[in-house]
């Protein structure tokens, strides 16, 4: 196999979660076609951070008039997880030269990490199995962006009455129910959204950056317990 | 809308956020490693910003907190996360979630 066909492979690889990439997208898109960003914003802001869960977290703090750090350090705690999916990628990927490496990396996505770990192994021996993550991801790459454009173009179209506006916290809401398979996972959810409540007019959305920081010592506590305990 | 200025620079940062954590350890040099403490640190960050930012977004209201019929949000997002919990598809959340919001608003 040469390199095309490994890239094709990664392409064609993605087809089984496209559907997923897409509805999310469009779900992103519309919610910030409804939000008071510019189109020309909305869509640089898409371009640039390619990340929908970080961008929908970080929206309303863009359009209340957030300290920039804020919105920054909120968007930096949900793509925290690409840390792990780059630690996860290094041992199959540490020998791809090092413009390739920057290229693999800028294109982690959810679904192209997932992908790409199901069928690492068939690859291993292959010198140019950088190529089948570069077709995931810039397949993932292109399904999320035409997706994202349409929800940006088309949200605009459909009348405020069907409550869309609200589709951004609906989608937060789907990605966080499927991260809380575990104890610690609820705790971490629980603390923290508790004490975004309860912190919430403290001045800079300050109660935020806290509440993430609560939330997430909470959880390394309670699963340190549950292992000293079992 | 605040001024532009201000919203280019919050969505470079975000931007680079994202770049540096993909990156982070194709890049890095081969001696870092995750130590478990930090690695289940990551692991739950993102599920606390999320709740942190859905929470207040569904129980508060203009009066403060109301868990009262009269705030549709946090009884249309209770319906959207019970039927991801129980169907695990997106859209159908979604769409709950939405329906529950527009019956409210029409017939409560």
């Amino acid at each position: 196999m040469n390199a095309r066909s490994f890239f094709l492979k990664g392409c064609a690889d993605i087809a089984p979660v496209a559907l997923p990439i897409a509805t999310w997208s469009l779900v992103t898109g519309i919610a910030m076609a409804k939000s008071p960003l510019l189109l020309h914003q909305a869509i640089s802001y898409s371009l640039l951070a390619y990340a929908g869960t970080a961008q929908l977290a970080a929206l309303p703090l863009l359009v209340v008039g957030a300290p920039i750090w804020v919105s920054v350090m909120t968007a930096l705690m949900v793509n925290l997880r690409f840390i792990i999916y780059s630690a996860g990628l290094r041992p199959s990927l540490r020998s791809q030269p090092l413009g390739m490496r920057c290229l693999l990396g800028c294109l982690i996505s959810d679904m192209a990490f997932i992908m790409y770990m199901r069928h690492e192994a068939r690859w291993r021996q292959s010198p140019l199995r950088g190529y089948y993550f570069l077709g995931l991801g810039c397949a993932n790459y292109v399904i999320w962006h035409c997706a994202s454009l349409v929800g940006l173009l088309g949200g605009a179209l459909i009348p405020e009455a069907w409550g869309l506006s609200f589709a951004g916290t609906l989608a937060l809401v789907a990605i966080l129910v499927p991260m809380l398979m575990s104890r610690p996972a609820m705790v971490a959810c629980a603390v923290a959204g508790i004490t975004a409540v309860c912190l919430r007019d403290l001045p800079f959305k300050l109660g935020l950056i806290g509440a993430i920081a609560a939330g997430t010592a909470a959880a390394v506590f309670a699963e340190k317990k549950a292992v000293s305990d079992a | 809308m605040r001024d532009t200025t201000a919203l280019w620079l919050a969505i470079m940062g975000i931007a680079l956020t994202g770049v540096c954590t993909r990156c982070s350890f194709l890049l890095l040099s081969e001696r870092l490693r995750l130590s478990p403490i930090i690695e289940r640190a990551l692991r739950y960050a993102p599920a606390a910003a999320l709740s942190a930012i859905v929470l207040p977004a569904l129980v508060v209201d203009s009066s403060g907190v109301n868990l009262a019929l009269s705030n549709h949000l946090w009884i249309a997002g209770l319906v959207a996360a019970l039927v991801m919990w129980r169907v695990r598809t997106m859209v159908w959340s979604m769409s709950a979630g939405l329906l529950v919001l527009t019956a409210l608003r029409l017939f409560a």
